[in-house]
């Protein structure tokens, strides 16, 4: 268990401001953010390298605040991997191990099991430098896992990978974590990383952490616009929302939306692209809100198409490509743009 | 027309490039031109000195005087390097990686060396060993530096040390700091993340340092004729003894102790070269 209380950090460049962190047991807790936002001054402060201007860091019911990293019992892996350049890949596994002078035997035992584990077996003579960026990556995890930790931090360990290597490596993660169990911060800008991995995500923006949940509940329900920007929500706006006869809505311009929401008042409101149906002709159904739309802009993007429409505000959907191509949608056509109340995500707008 | 106008000002175009191509081996000619200019200067003046110390080098060497400035000067060299080493490694590491009040201030004071000419470092030494309370307490406890071999070697720490240091400092810097920081959660404690990690890994770094600086001591002499003076068989390093037989006219000796002083440089450089000196800003230095 990993506990930050009211944490503190001004460094040269960056500031950590107020975090408070509850990570639990054997979970797999990803922290989000855009670079910049003081992410791997977290793990630097959970892992002792710094000490916070303010506040506790408590792993398993001790505090660690003013202890050593060496007393920490922490495995870190670095983006850049930071393999002994001295030690071969052997030497870099094995290095904690024979630093607390365990004897051989079961040192030959554990490198065995882990490097079977990471499937590096046949690196162990291997110089450190001679190896792809992946393989340096499993050495480094193995290295640190091989001390068996409490913690295992792990500061952007897949944005260095080419896009293959990453995604195999992202499922190996998964698999380690689901053997090993040990408790684990991940630090990423990707939110696929996270909607993979995490047990659970903190969105961090500008040395806070701005919101905390499944990353279902973060993509599902962000609580602020950064957030729906971060995880890719694209029609986002400000309106004032108004409980009326027909329920909440929000008014933007000339345009009425029915939200469902306890706010009031001035607020921001976002849909998400592939929440959003097209079609040509009306048709009544349990979504509470349809759209006189025309359409701007067709956007192939791969298997899908984005089509760029003006409601009155300017509103993205991404529909299938054979959608396009039934219902022969051609730029200028009017049409109608209909969702759910419940699709539309309101939150407080900041001051 | 238009056409005409268009060749024109092809022509032009291709007459700049043609004035560009004359300009740029001029240019290309002139630095080559300079270039073997200062390197047959140098060679002449070493290879002349070598040609002829060559001839009566066996004779010159077999003398008991220049076997005498010999073992001096590689004792002398070898110590003084040594000590200077076990300084340095603290210093420059300490200077690289902690945030040490006065660091500029420190870092200024230990290059001065560098600048100063050694003959005022000598006097600056001899001073404070000659006539201050410090340097009479030593010399009651029998480190007397004075006129003596020990002030051979102190003369030579004082002079290479500043550059021992500039070199260990760069090579410190080329460690990433988070490497250590690994080690350490690991288990290390900044002791063992020292040794075990930053060390070995300066390992180039500290060969360079140690061959540039006793290259740098063995050839010391105006601080060593300060602090050690320049007594016959007694202080006499080969750069004395180059002194001593030159200012005599015994030129066959005096250009003995150079060729023995040419080919210890050229050995070192060559060393300096193979562990990779060429990366490390000690090249730019020495």
């Amino acid at each position: 268990m990993i506990t930050l209380n009211n944490v503190y950090k001004r460094l040269s460049d960056f500031n950590l401001k107020n975090i408070n962190l509850n990570i639990n047991d054997n979970e797999y807790f990803v922290i989000l953010g855009p670079t910049g936002a003081g992410k791997t001054v977290i793990l630097e402060i959970i892992s002792g390298m710094y000490k916070p201007d303010k506040g506790e860091v408590w792993l398993n019911d001790c505090n660690v605040t003013s202890k050593s990293p060496e007393e920490r019992n922490i495995g870190f892996v670095y983006q850049d991997y930071m393999l002994f350049p001295n030690l071969d890949v052997q030497g870099n596994i094995v290095f904690a191990l024979k630093l607390k002078k365990v004897p051989a035997k079961i040192i030959n035992q554990k490198l065995k099991q882990i490097t079977e584990l990471l499937n590096i077996d046949n690196l162990l003579k291997r110089h450190p430098l001679t190896l792809s960026g992946g393989e340096q990556q499993r050495v480094a995890l193995a290295r640190a896992l091989v001390t068996e930790p409490e913690v295992l931090l792990l500061d952007e360990p897949l944005s260095a990978l080419d896009p293959r290597s990453k995604e195999l490596f992202q499922q190996e993660l998964k698999s380690i974590h689901q053997q090993v169990k040990t408790t684990t911060i991940h630090i990423t800008h990707d939110f696929n990383e996270a909607f993979v991995l995490a047990d659970r995500v903190g969105i961090m923006k500008d040395g806070e952490i701005v919101e905390i949940g499944t990353p279902q509940e973060v993509f599902q329900k962000p609580n602020s616009k950064f957030v729906a920007e971060f995880v890719g929500m694209e029609n986002i706006y400000s309106g004032e929302l108004i409980n009326g006869e027909n329920g909440p809505h929000v008014n933007i311009g000339q345009v009425s939306i029915s939200v469902v929401s306890e706010l009031e008042g001035k607020v921001q409101f976002a849909i998400r692209p592939e929440d959003i149906i097209i079609t040509r002709e009306k048709f009544s159904s349990s979504a509470r809100n349809m759209l006189d739309v025309q359409i701007i802009k067709i956007l192939p993007q791969g298997a899908f198409v984005k089509l760029i429409l003006d409601a009155g505000i300017p509103l993205v959907v991404l529909v299938t490509k054979q959608a396009v191509e039934e219902m022969q949608l051609e730029t200028g056509q009017k049409a109608f743009a209909v969702f759910k109340a419940s699709a539309v995500h309101v939150f407080k707008k900041p001051q | 027309m238009n056409l005409n106008h268009n060749s024109d000002a092809y022509n032009k175009i291709a007459i700049k490039k043609y004035s560009n191509a004359i300009s740029n081996k001029v240019f290309q000619g002139f630095i080559v031109l300079v270039t073997l200019v200062l390197f047959l200067f140098f060679l002449t003046a070493l290879g002349n000195i070598v040609w002829k110390g060559l001839g009566g080098i066996l004779e010159s060497i077999s003398g008991e005087e220049i076997q005498f400035a010999i073992r001096l000067s590689i004792l002398t060299s070898i110590t003084s390097t040594f000590i200077c080493l076990a300084f340095a490694i603290p210093v420059a590491y300490g200077l690289e990686r902690f945030k040490i009040p006065g660091r500029k201030i420190i870092n200024v004071v230990l290059n001065i060396p560098i600048s100063l000419p050694p003959l005022v470092s000598g006097v600056a030494l001899l001073l404070l060993f000659a006539t201050t309370p410090f340097g009479a307490i030593l010399a009651e406890r029998g480190l007397n530096f004075v006129f003596s071999v020990n002030g051979i070697i102190l003369a030579q720490f004082f002079i290479i040390t500043p550059y021992m240091i500039r070199i260990l400092q760069t090579a410190f810097a080329e460690i990433d700091p988070r490497l250590e920081f690994v080690a350490r959660t690991l288990g290390c404690t900044q002791w063992q993340a020292f040794y075990k990690i930053t060390l070995p890994n300066a390992k180039n770094g500290i060969i360079a340092g140690l061959v540039i600086s006793w290259s740098r001591a063995i050839g010391e002499f105006g601080c060593t004729l300060m602090v050690a003076g320049a007594t016959r068989m007694v202080t006499e390093t080969l750069p004395v003894a180059l002194y001593l037989n030159m200012s005599i006219g015994n030129l066959e000796t005096a250009m003995g102790a150079a060729t023995c002083l040419i080919v210890i440089s050229i050995i070192s450089l060559f060393i300096f070269e193979l562990v990779g000196g060429r990366n490390t800003q000690a090249s730019r230095i020495s």
